[in-house]
């Protein structure tokens, strides 16, 4: 039972790590997927949202995780957390901005540091599937549905039930009117029916 | 199906057959039949014309045999296992909560996006223009005209980069969604329910 825990060794991302990574298919091959995964995270942490492939978007959105959680883990004078930053970063003024501004924004946090969206995408069209991949906490508009459905809400639900009940003496209402015209104007529609009935018989 | 299948099994055999042949010499001689050679009268040699190739007529490229019913529709319609050429019913339709165009669920609405889209690219333009290359070190607070700073303590504002947009912020993109930022409140006091009936 000498076991090393494994939680304190690597942090635990907060969003789906998949079994298997994606090869996102190179000619230089491994080196050139990693290559275009850190000119992704550096666009990230510089924009703070971008739009590109879902497969990169996803498979960049872990390093990215994986890369602020350790900041915050260890802080800038760690020098592995250091050298992986250097790494991964390839503008050098976007690892003042990792240690300075997004680990006290995210310090307190309990949720993932990104957001991952569906790009819309043209109906009835061969493309590859878009995504919008954005840092929590970003200075633009939101892009999620900002009126939440508050169908079930109590008090929509009791005005929905008070809708129901004045519709229901409208109608009935309404339906006693039609009623009594129905009664008084009845005899002459059986008169004409009758009418009606003779006619072909006395022609 | 079936005539195929015997056509490209005899085609296999008479293969093999001339094949095996080639490889170890044709029969002895003696298993041929017997026959005796008759001597023909010769035939004046007749003048060659085409006629004689084509006669009644000739086929070119032509099915060799019959599409079977199960195929003929599978090249109709396609397969429910592959790909359907019918037209089909979208069931992931869904309408925005916020601008009520229509989008495919678990997508973000056209719409919507495109207007945000444009923002995030003008906000975007601003704070790399208003940067440079310098390093980063602080948040970005994007104000628009006629705004001022919230009421925040002095603490907030230690270490935020303001970035302020030439023009009025949009409607949609209102800070505070329970008040629209640019739209004067109201001074009526009357409440009056609309849509009751
Ligand atoms: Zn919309």
């Amino acid at each position: 039972m000498n076991q090393a825990e494994v939680s304190k060794l690597v942090s635990k991302l907060r969003i789906k790590v998949p079994p298997k990574h994606r090869k996102l298919p190179n000619p230089k091959g491994p080196e050139g997927r990693l290559d275009k995964l850190r000119k992704t995270v550096t666009g990230l942490i510089k924009y703070e949202r971008i739009e590109l492939n879902y497969n990169r978007a996803d498979e960049a959105r872990q390093y990215a995780e994986r890369l602020i959680s350790e900041a915050i883990r260890h802080g800038d004078c760690h020098k592995p957390t250091m050298d992986t930053a250097n790494f991964w970063l390839l503008e050098k003024e976007l690892v003042h901005k990792l240690f300075k501004v997004l680990v006290p924004r995210f310090e307190n946090s309990s949720v993932a540091y990104t957001k991952l969206y569906n790009a819309p995408k043209p109906q009835y069209a061969r493309v590859l599937d878009k995504a919008v991949l954005e840092l929590k906490g970003n200075p633009y508009p939101e892009l999620g549905n900002k009126q939440t459905n508050n169908k079930y809400f109590i008090q929509n639900i009791l005005l929905d039930a008070a809708k129901h009940e004045y519709r229901q003496a409208k109608y009935a209402e309404v339906a006693n009117k039609i009623g009594q015209a129905g009664n008084e104007t009845s005899p002459v529609n059986t008169e004409n029916a009758e009418k009606l009935n003779e006619k072909p018989m006395s022609s | 199906m079936i005539p195929r299948i015997t056509y490209i099994c005899s085609q296999l055999v008479k293969n093999i057959e001339r094949n095996l042949f080639h490889m170890f010499g044709h029969p002895p001689k003696e298993l041929a039949l017997a026959y005796v050679h008759e001597h023909k009268p010769v035939s004046s040699p007749q003048k060659f014309s085409l006629k004689d190739i084509i006669g009644d007529g000739m086929l070119w490229a032509v099915p060799k045999f019959r599409r079977t019913n199960e195929r003929k529709l599978k090249r109709k319609f396609g397969s429910p296992e592959y790909v359907l050429k019918i037209l089909l019913p979208k069931n992931n339709i869904k309408v925005c909560q916020d601008c009520g165009h229509h989008h495919e669920k678990g997508r973000l609405c056209e719409h919507c996006y495109t207007k945000v889209k444009k923002e995030t690219q003008e906000i975007q333009d601003k704070i790399q223009e208003k940067l440079g290359l310098n390093p980063i070190e602080n948040d970005v607070v994007v104000l628009y005209e006629g705004e001022k700073l919230p009421d925040e303590p002095k603490e907030f504002w230690n270490g935020k980069r303001i970035v302020e947009m030439k023009k009025e912020r949009p409607q949609w993109f209102s800070k505070n969604l329970l008040q629209k930022t640019t739209q004067q409140p109201s001074d009526s006091t009357d409440v009056k329910p609309t849509d009751l009936a």
